[in-house]
């Protein structure tokens, strides 16, 4: 083996080095995603219950979506509830990142704090938040009542009207700890020397903020946008946990419609084909976000 | 050198001894069983057989709502439990999978065959064989608190028989105070309201599904119309506490056992419950009335049945038919409380002078339950259209709506 290697020139040595630093990732993506990916394709286009005969059918999956009115209505609640639930993350997250930003002494504390909730499982938050708003045994209930801030317990997870407000509610201390670490590596890499001749220039806090700071954060704006926006088009355990998808079927998200169809129906291959439709509009989405964000030459 | 010897020596020792359970546990017949969490009487079925025999039985509960999902999830992993006590309606589904064992061979060998609760045996049949036998039977009706009915001036011993009736005894009990509620029910449980609101539709000979199981009838049936009116009443009235809109179950039963609650839907696996660990509640049972007369009940419960795959079928079996003896259905059931599956027995020293017992068993006689392998998908599941066309018309009162959209989402999961 030795012998061989010293045989190689410079050059082949070179790449050979670079391609077995690379095997691994490769080989950790083929199998836990190119593989899984033209599984979820090749399902897609088939009747695959999740027992018993599977049938080859064609395109019939995908002409089925259009005739499914919870697909639609998960769809539209998807995007709304990402629409709603990542403007409080971005704005909660600078602002965090801007309190925590310079290294002052116990500074730590205040950083560990805001980013605690983001280590839970996203699953216990769900549960912790579920009792905490309880009628009967939660804290928010009790605490409004004895400021007599309302007449009577509220259902806050039963009103298809609060439902929603109080589950971003949840996700936004949850994740926005996650968004307050990417902006804060942000505002540290900008060097203070910007700020201090912007200062000598006579620039305010929003001229700072508006012509130093976000234009050199685009970068982590642009990661931690692309992060949470897929986070919650993808986000299932929050619905499944909090509400099961009530009231009225109003909290369905299109990930919990897609593990409905395949595990509770049965029906693998109209799950498959609801994925690979949600792949798309991802991967556009993104797209859309990386041009908006581009590094302007 | 004496240390190192003693050493080998105990290390040997240690060996032996732990390679001894390991030789036992190789000839000893370890099977696994799953049941939804409904409070019939399996685990004690189970301690007693493992008790007993060298075969051991590990029962795993699974959440009620859950258990479909779960189960078809350990289907397709290669990996169910040898014995499943399934939520009868189910049954069609997995039989008509292949993943229920042909259990017909062994059925025929039963004596009292005939006499096993027929709309369980009926659910457990697929193309004329048998998958499943019965085991914990379950028919609807109402239980009524007999101390509110005597506060609110009613007489207890003549219950309600039509929804009029009903909801002004509601009503009456109701005004007795604040805390006080004519009715309960578990508005945010799909299978409850299956279990307990579609016989009031029965009753009143009607239904949401054609004879054949082949349409919904939703829209075309006048009766599903003026149930849901019914129901929106008792809501519009607040004639239920306010937290029954979001129940998912957890308190159908116990809602009941606060005292405070007139009637509620109820079935026969609560009645050793309430007995055993409510001995103060002063409770009787009615069938569950039409609009205008009449009585149904939802034969539910559970059947047994073992997984196809299993490695153990005589084994398994030999469980199933002793959970049938007379021995395990009057000292374990009837002795607990529960209805034994087998008809015959009904008449035991156990529920010998209890009235509400055999009235409660007699509602199977008014018992029906449809057969559709997509059950679950109408009715129990929690996102299906059941739930949601109950929710919008009874809580938010938009029956046409609810109906209309009920009608569509059958008639879509109907046509696959």
């Amino acid at each position: 083996m030795q012998l061989t290697l010293l045989n190689l020139s410079w050059e082949q040595r070179r790449k050979l080095t670079g391609l077995l630093f690379v095997m691994p990732t490769v080989a950790f993506v083929t199998v836990f995603f190119i593989i899984p990916l033209l599984m979820t394709i090749f399902m897609s286009f088939h009747d695959w219950p999740l027992f018993g005969e599977r049938a080859y059918t064609g395109l019939e999956n995908y002409q089925d979506l259009s005739k499914d009115r919870q697909y639609l209505k998960s769809l539209d609640f998807t995007f709304r509830y990402t629409a709603l639930v990542t403007p409080p993350i971005f704005i909660l997250g600078f602002i965090l990142a801007s309190l925590v930003r310079h290294n002052i002494r116990y500074i730590g504390i205040f950083r560990t704090i805001f980013f605690l909730p983001v280590v839970i499982g996203l699953g216990v938050s769900s549960l912790l938040w579920t009792w905490m708003l309880d009628d009967r045994i939660g804290v928010f209930n009790k605490i409004l009542l004895d400021l007599n801030l309302v007449p009577k317990a509220q259902l806050f997870l039963g009103r298809p009207s609060t439902a929603m407000n109080v589950i971003i509610l949840s996700v936004v201390w949850k994740t926005v700890g996650f968004t307050m670490i990417l902006l804060l590596a942000g505002l540290q890499a900008i060097p203070d020397e910007l700020y201090e001749s912007a200062e000598v220039d006579g620039a305010g806090y929003f001229r700072k903020l508006i012509y130093i700071t976000l234009p050199l954060m685009r970068r982590f704006i642009a990661l931690a946008l692309i992060l949470s926006v897929i986070g919650s088009v993808l986000s299932f355990d929050q619905f499944y946990i909090m509400t099961r998808g009530g009231p009225r079927n109003s909290t369905i998200s299109i990930v919990f419609w897609i593990f409905n169809n395949s595990f509770t129906y049965f029906k693998m291959g109209y799950g498959a084909a609801m994925s690979i439709v949600l792949l798309g509009i991802l991967v556009a989405l993104t797209g859309l976000q990386l041009y908006v964000l581009r590094e302007k030459e | 050198m004496i240390y190192r010897k003693t050493l080998l020596l105990a290390v040997a020792f240690v060996l032996v001894l732990g390679s001894l359970p390991l030789a036992a546990q190789d000839d000893q017949i370890n099977m696994t069983m799953w049941v939804r969490s409904i409070p019939f009487q399996t685990q004690a079925m189970v301690d007693e057989w493992n008790a007993n025999n060298d075969s051991q039985i590990e029962l795993t509960i699974i959440p009620s709502a859950e258990f479909v999902t779960k189960m078809g999830a350990a289907i397709a992993a290669g990996e169910p439990p040898d014995i499943a006590s399934i939520d009868l309606i189910y049954t069609p589904a997995f039989a008509a999978a292949g993943q229920l064992v042909d259990i017909t061979d062994f059925v025929k060998e039963l004596p009292y065959a005939d006499t096993l609760t027929p709309a369980h045996m009926e659910l457990g049949r697929y193309e004329g064989r048998n998958y499943a036998v019965p085991t914990g039977v379950d028919g609807s009706f109402i239980v009524y608190n007999i101390d509110l009915f005597e506060q609110a001036g009613l007489d207890p011993d003549n219950p309600p028989s039509t929804w009029g009736e009903m909801l002004d005894a509601m009503r009456a009990i109701d005004a007795l105070g604040d805390d006080i509620y004519g009715y309960w029910f578990s508005m945010n449980c799909a299978g409850c309201n299956a279990f307990t609101f579609l016989p009031f539709i029965w009753a009143s000979g009607g239904d949401v599904l054609s004879d054949d199981y082949s349409e919904a009838t939703i829209t075309s049936d006048p009766i599903v119309r003026d149930a849901l009116a019914f129901y929106n009443t008792i809501w519009e009235e607040g004639l239920v506490p306010e937290g029954a809109s979001i129940d998912n179950g957890s308190n159908f039963v116990s809602a009941f056992t606060g005292g405070n609650i007139g009637m509620a839907g109820m079935g026969n696996f609560a009645i050793p419950l309430f007995t055993n660990d409510h001995p103060d509640l002063n409770f009787d049972v009615f069938h569950i009335p039409g609009k205008e007369g009449g009585a149904a009940s939802f034969g539910g419960g559970d059947v047994i049945a073992i997984a196809s795959g299993s490695e153990h079928v005589e084994e398994a079996w030999r469980f199933i038919e002793w959970t049938m003896s007379d021995e395990a259905q009057i000292e374990i059931y009837a002795a607990n409380g529960q209805i034994p599956v087998r008809l015959e027995l009904v008449n035991n020293p156990y529920f010998e002078g209890d009235e509400r017992q055999l009235t409660a068993a007699s509602a199977l006689a008014v018992g029906f339950t449809p057969y559709t392998t997509v059950y679950n998908d109408l009715f129990n599941d929690p996102n299906g259209p059941w739930l949601e066309m109950l929710q919008i018309a009874i809580l938010d009162g938009d029956i046409d709506g609810a109906l209309e959209l009920g009608q569509e989402r059958f008639t879509q999961i109907m046509e696959g």
